[in-house]
């Protein structure tokens, strides 16, 4: 027996064979015993295989919510309190990040200011080589005037005396009340700049942030109770 | 006396599901909603655990297998376009199977079959049968069905599960074809080539069948 005809006779035994089959099948059988003798044979296992008792199952297979993960039917609105909380939150942080770089580039920016920068560097700077001018005029006009030093020593040279001058006049009072008026200015920008992002729009953004959230948790919770 | 006297347990809560409200139903899960899908679970429950019990030959398995499967089936009931929904089930159930199958090669146990002196497996399952089960007649029909579980436990998985729908569940072809997605005539191929197997196999428990159930000896099929 082929492997055609073991098919032939499991479909013909489940009546799945076209009639024309069948009945040539069946032709068959009558004159060859082997065959008959399948057939039976899988008769015989398919009725153990369907006498096979069912089993009943061992407990109710039902599902509940938490097991399919189904969650209570929030209101339409929810996703937009959730993305303004969500919003906001982020606005905060990046409030507090904008105004602690700002804070950080406004000190830079003044350290540098101290050290020579900005409109008042130049003028220090002016002054700076006026005061180095009289020690450089003093080292050259030795050697130009090495005699009349010798006769007259108590004059000055006209250079020097300018460059005297000038020092003179960096270290007159007024001039020094400037400096200070503008240093003062200038701690007082580096001590307390102005945040970026006022703190009334934080406080705004946490608002929107903590009260999105505790929203929300109500509108669960009152959904969950009545979902139940 | 018959060595056999299985009783074969008819579904009595069929009338309760007509395919009409079944569709209702099956619309409703699809919704969403969980009662109606808990219904039809209730409907098709003991058909799904049986398919799992026969192929995994573990009641405990089964009972997983199931829950898993049903879990799974209300998740992507969506995709369920009309047909057979017990055919759809029987897929997804044989979905858990195979998934519990892999699991056990994943992490192997120690085999339930004893081996013999000679160190091969027993053939007879006797052994298995559930000593408070006194009466006579029940623990042969017990023997006989454990010894059909052993057989079936023999097949390929392929095999298995086409002859568990359509010889123990009562599937027709087209609907086992839809199930396991083959083509009809390695349904009808599959089918006859798992009878023979287990017919060959029983062959081996012959003193537990009953006398209309006696197989004779040596098919050769080539």
């Amino acid at each position: 027996m082929n492997q055609r005809d073991l098919e032939l006779l499991s479909a013909y035994l489940d009546g799945q064979l076209k009639p024309s089959e069948s009945a040539r099948l069946e032709t068959r059988l009558q004159t060859d015993s082997q065959l008959a003798s399948v057939l039976t044979d899988l008769r015989a296992t398919r009725n153990l295989l369907r006498k096979l008792p069912a089993r009943k199952a061992p407990r109710n297979f039902t599902l509940t919510r938490k097991m399919v993960g189904q969650n209570p039917p929030l209101p339409r609105a929810y996703p937009w309190f959730r993305f303004a909380s969500a919003l906001a939150t982020l606005l905060l942080f990046f409030s507090f990040g904008v105004n602690t770089v700002g804070r950080q580039m406004a000190s830079q920016a003044s350290g540098f200011g101290m050290g020579g920068g900005g409109g008042a560097g130049e003028e220090s700077t002016e002054l700076f080589s006026a005061q180095e001018a009289p020690a450089a005029a003093a080292t050259e006009a030795p050697a130009e005037t090495e005699a009349p030093i010798l006769e007259m020593a108590p004059m000055p040279t006209q250079m020097s005396t300018e460059a005297a001058d000038a020092a003179r006049i960096v270290d007159t009072p007024a001039a020094k009340n400037t400096g200070e008026a503008e240093n003062a200015v200038t701690e007082d920008q580096v001590q307390s700049p102005a945040p970026l992002v006022p703190s009334t729009w934080q406080i705004a953004l946490a608002v929107i942030a903590i009260g999105g959230v505790l929203f929300m948790m109500l509108v669960r919770q009152l959904s969950a109770r009545r979902w139940k | 006396m018959p060595l056999v006297s299985f009783v074969v347990k008819k579904e009595s809560y069929s009338d309760k599901i007509t395919p009409m409200n079944e569709q209702a139903l099956i619309t409703d899960a699809q919704g969403g909603d969980l009662d109606a899908f808990n219904t039809l679970i209730l409907h098709y429950q003991d058909s799904v655990f049986n398919t799992a019990l026969r192929i995994l030959g573990d009641e405990d398995q089964a009972a997983d297998a199931s829950q898993e499967a049903f879990i799974s089936a209300f998740k992507s009931i969506s995709s369920f376009r009309g047909g057979s929904f017990k055919g759809w089930l029987m897929r997804t159930v044989t979905n858990a199977c195979y998934d519990e199958l892999r699991r056990q090669k994943r992490r192997p146990t120690t085999p339930l079959e004893p081996d013999t002196e000679d160190g091969e497996e027993m053939d007879s399952p006797r052994w298995l049968a559930d000593p408070n089960m006194t009466p006579d007649q029940k623990a042969e029909a017990d023997e006989v069905e454990h010894a059909i579980q052993h057989c079936l436990n023999n097949l390929p998985l392929e095999f298995k599960t086409v002859v568990v729908m359509a010889d123990i569940q009562g599937m027709d072809y087209t609907e086992v074809a839809a199930s396991v997605r083959v083509p009809l005539g390695t349904i009808k191929s599959r089918l006859a080539r798992a009878r023979l197997r287990l017919r060959e196999c029983l062959q081996g428990f012959a003193e537990l069948l009953p006398a209309s159930y006696r197989l004779e000896d040596g098919i050769n099929v080539s």
